[in-house]
């Protein structure tokens, strides 16, 4: 029984690492400025180009990937929660960032509410893996008790990175 | 008119093969005489020719009794091995060669050659009971699984033993005739009980999932029982009985590998899997497995112990493993073949003779050998959350002999602790169990619950989601989409045997099961994984919008269909 726990606890760190990796004070954002969803989707773009994790010349390509896939169906899942993804060959690698709209605004959220909290993954399209993995790690942290109000409530970005 | 050729060749072959099989006997002889050379090619192609009617006799005596009969096909190839065995057809003499099976002069009445092939089935056999034990569900229920388990074990070897003392054929418990008898009462083949269960969807109930968890345990003790017991046989023919002291030390020395060697495997196992996944081989894995059991069975040799602990142990050392499934698959095909060789030559070592002697004793002992698990698993667990319906299925369940009590049977002949007649006994207690178990644990399960009111089996948290679809022929593609996806996501992938289908779906911890039923498909997992699996599912179907668009710019049917008939008139 010991080592069903340890691989889950393996498993974890695993993910905890690439996370911490992934999201850092470049990629995550406390106040997002743009009031629609394309617009929301283009700042996190932005974010990354900025943050040099993909080219400037790659960013029409990334957000054609994700609007396309936001086109098959609406990322914004439940209680303000958005996790718009897509996948490209204009990016190396698993690609993420985090950014937070305490107002909220309409994402096409299955429940209908306005989404708050926004996590933008673009990773290559021939690759398996860490694309699903990360989507999947990320939205078991957020449905976690109380986690999205710490984020929420997060004066900085170093305190949001350090819910990860 | 039209297949006269066909009945010609058909002639002419069956004509060639018998002008060439009366050939090769008349020249075996002149060959044999030729002198010592020939001696291995002589024993090799005994070996070629027993195994080729063992593996048409197995086959046909399995069809047979599955077919005609109803019953268990092991019992045809048992009974297919004593017709084709030493003891009665093959000992026949055929002129200018002699008899096919002859008897050979140590304590198996078959070549040492011929049982070495019957016991790489047994190590195959165990190793891949081995992997297909559930070590989780058994943790979940080991508490109860433990108590129905042990109250087996102590009732049936009692209960065997002291037959043996009452029937005159041991003087006292520590006579290895007791011992060996005890440890054979005590096998249980939980394989039988399990795959009837499975038939009727009653494994996965609490009566199921207990037995499962017990029949682990009883494995584990009737191996400990077993070394210990060949142990003790091994020191009494060195000179004198045991000391009770020298048990003490085989017991210690049987667990201490046990637990040794089964943490290390735990513990290695995930690792070792990782390593060889590298191989991107899945037949190459496989036979490096394989190898590994074998390295295992031959080191508990060494150890004192049976060849068919370690093999066990590599098995459950892997089955939580996410190659499991996959392995159990490539060695489905070895153990396909080399199982009813095992058993036909089981059966070929009953000297009916010998049985005669006993058969009274041997309908008693089997007698003894049922109720004792009926009553010693069914005692624990009514006394713990089961109530009586429960309690009779559990025990039930617990009654089949085969493959082990066999084995342990085999292993007291081949090592001169036990003879002809023990060993005769132990094939009529796993033909009676067999026979007797699957009506009575079809009737048994017919009713309602057999758990206590109050009591309920505790289990992980499983989410279910449950996809609605237009019609079953797009379910069915859907399935075989999703079940790519968990491919493609490096989850091992494995469709059950089962009328519904269904893919049970592994990685590392993870476990999710896909079922179709018409036009749903139903995706249950683990809460705590439960994110994984729905990302999974949802990004295939979302996937399909793509299809369907390619589809949309395919030509029409109609035009498609004239570009395939085009043509087919021209000269």
């Amino acid at each position: 029984m010991t080592r069903r726990a340890d691989y889950g606890q393996y498993h974890f760190m695993l993910m905890k690492m690439n996370l911490q990796k992934l999201l850092t004070p470049e990629t995550v954002v406390l106040d997002l400025e743009a009031t629609d969803k394309e617009g929301i989707i283009a700042e996190l773009v932005d974010i990354l180009v900025r943050a040099g994790r993909i080219s400037a010349a790659a960013r029409e390509e990334v957000l054609r990937s994700v609007m396309e896939r936001e086109r098959k169906m609406s990322t914004g899942i439940e209680h303000g929660v958005a996790i718009p993804h897509g996948k490209s060959d204009a990016v190396p690698e698993l690609v993420a960032a985090l950014g937070v709209k305490r107002e909220g605004l309409d994402f096409d959220a299955l429940d209908g509410q306005p989404s708050r909290i926004f996590i933008l993954a673009v990773s290559p399209a021939d690759r398996s893996g860490p694309h699903i993995q990360f989507l999947a790690e990320i939205s078991r942290l957020l449905s976690e008790p109380g986690m999205q109000q710490k984020i929420l409530d997060a004066r900085s970005v170093e305190e949001i990175i350090s819910l990860f | 008119m039209t297949n006269s050729p066909g009945r010609w060749r058909v002639g002419f072959l069956t004509t060639a093969f018998l002008a060439a099989t009366v050939c090769f006997f008349a020249s075996a002889g002149t060959v044999q005489a030729a002198g010592e050379p020939a001696h291995t090619s002589r024993i090799m192609t005994e070996l070629a020719l027993q195994l080729a009617l063992i593996m048409i006799g197995a086959r046909l005596g399995g069809f047979v009794f599955n077919r005609f009969l109803r019953g268990p096909g092991v019992l045809g190839e048992l009974i297919a091995g004593m017709i084709i065995g030493p003891y009665a057809l093959g000992g026949i003499a055929i002129p200018g060669w002699g008899p096919v099976f002859p008897l050979s002069g140590g304590p198996l009445p078959v070549s040492t050659e011929l049982y070495g092939i019957a016991m790489l089935a047994s190590i195959i056999l165990l190793f891949l009971s081995g992997l297909e034990t559930d070590l989780a569900t058994f943790m979940r229920y080991s508490l109860v699984g433990l108590a129905v388990g042990a109250g087996g074990i102590v009732f049936s070897f009692i209960g065997g033993a002291a037959c043996a003392v009452y029937f005159g054929l041991a003087d006292s418990f520590l006579h290895p005739a007791a011992l060996f008898l005890g440890t054979i009462a005590t096998a249980t083949s939980v394989g039988l009980t399990a795959r009837i269960l499975s038939e009727k969807r009653r494994l996965g109930s609490p009566e199921g999932v207990t037995i499962l968890a017990a029949a682990v345990l009883d494995d584990v003790l009737g191996i400990v029982v077993l070394a210990v017991v060949v142990g003790m046989v091994r020191a009494e023919r060195s000179g004198g009985t045991p000391a009770w002291s020298q048990i003490a030390v085989l017991g210690v020395r049987a667990i201490l590998f046990w637990v040794v060697f089964m943490a290390v495997g735990i513990l290695l196992a995930g690792r070792l899997t990782r390593v060889l996944k590298r191989l991107h081989s899945m037949n190459t894995i496989a036979a490096i497995c394989l190898g590994l059991a074998l390295l295992l069975a031959g080191l508990s040799e060494m150890a004192g112990l049976a060849m068919i602990i370690g093999a066990y142990i590599m098995g459950l050392s892997l089955s939580r493993t996410d190659i499991a499934y996959e392995l159990q698959d490539q060695l489905r095909g070895i153990y396909s073949f080399l199982i009813p060789v095992f058993f036909c030559v089981m059966g070929m070592l009953v000297d009916f003779h010998a049985v005669g002697k006993v058969l009274a004793f041997g309908f008693i002992f089997a007698l003894v050998a049922v109720l004792a698990k009926v009553i010693g698993c069914g005692l624990p667990a009514w006394l713990m959350k089961f109530n009586l319906r429960g309690a009779l299925r559990v025990g039930v369940g617990m009654v089949p002999r085969a493959e082990v009590c066999l084995i342990v049977a085999g292993i007291g002949l081949s090592t001169g602790a036990v003879g002809q007649d023990v060993f005769g006994v132990a094939v009529m207690l796993s033909m009676i169990s067999t026979m007797v178990a699957p009506p009575v644990l079809l009737r048994v399960f017919e009713n309602g619950s057999g758990v206590r009111g109050s009591e309920r089996m505790k289990k992980e948290e499983v989410r279910s989601v449950v996809i609605e679809l237009p019609s079953a022929e797009v379910a069915e593609f859907l399935f075989s989409r999703m079940a790519q996806a968990f491919r493609n996501e490096e989850f091992f992938v494995h469709r059950l045997h089962t009328d519904i289908p269904t893919y049970q779906i592994r990685k590392e911890d993870m476990a999710f099961t896909l079922i179709q039923e018409g036009s749903h498909i139903t995706l249950n997992m683990p809460a705590r994984y439960q994110h994984i699996a729905r990302f999974i599912v949802l990004e295939e179907l979302l996937s399909i919008q793509d299809l369907l668009d390619s589809v949309r710019r395919m030509k029409s049917p109609d035009s498609l269909g004239a570009e395939l008939l085009s043509g087919v008139f021209d000269r």
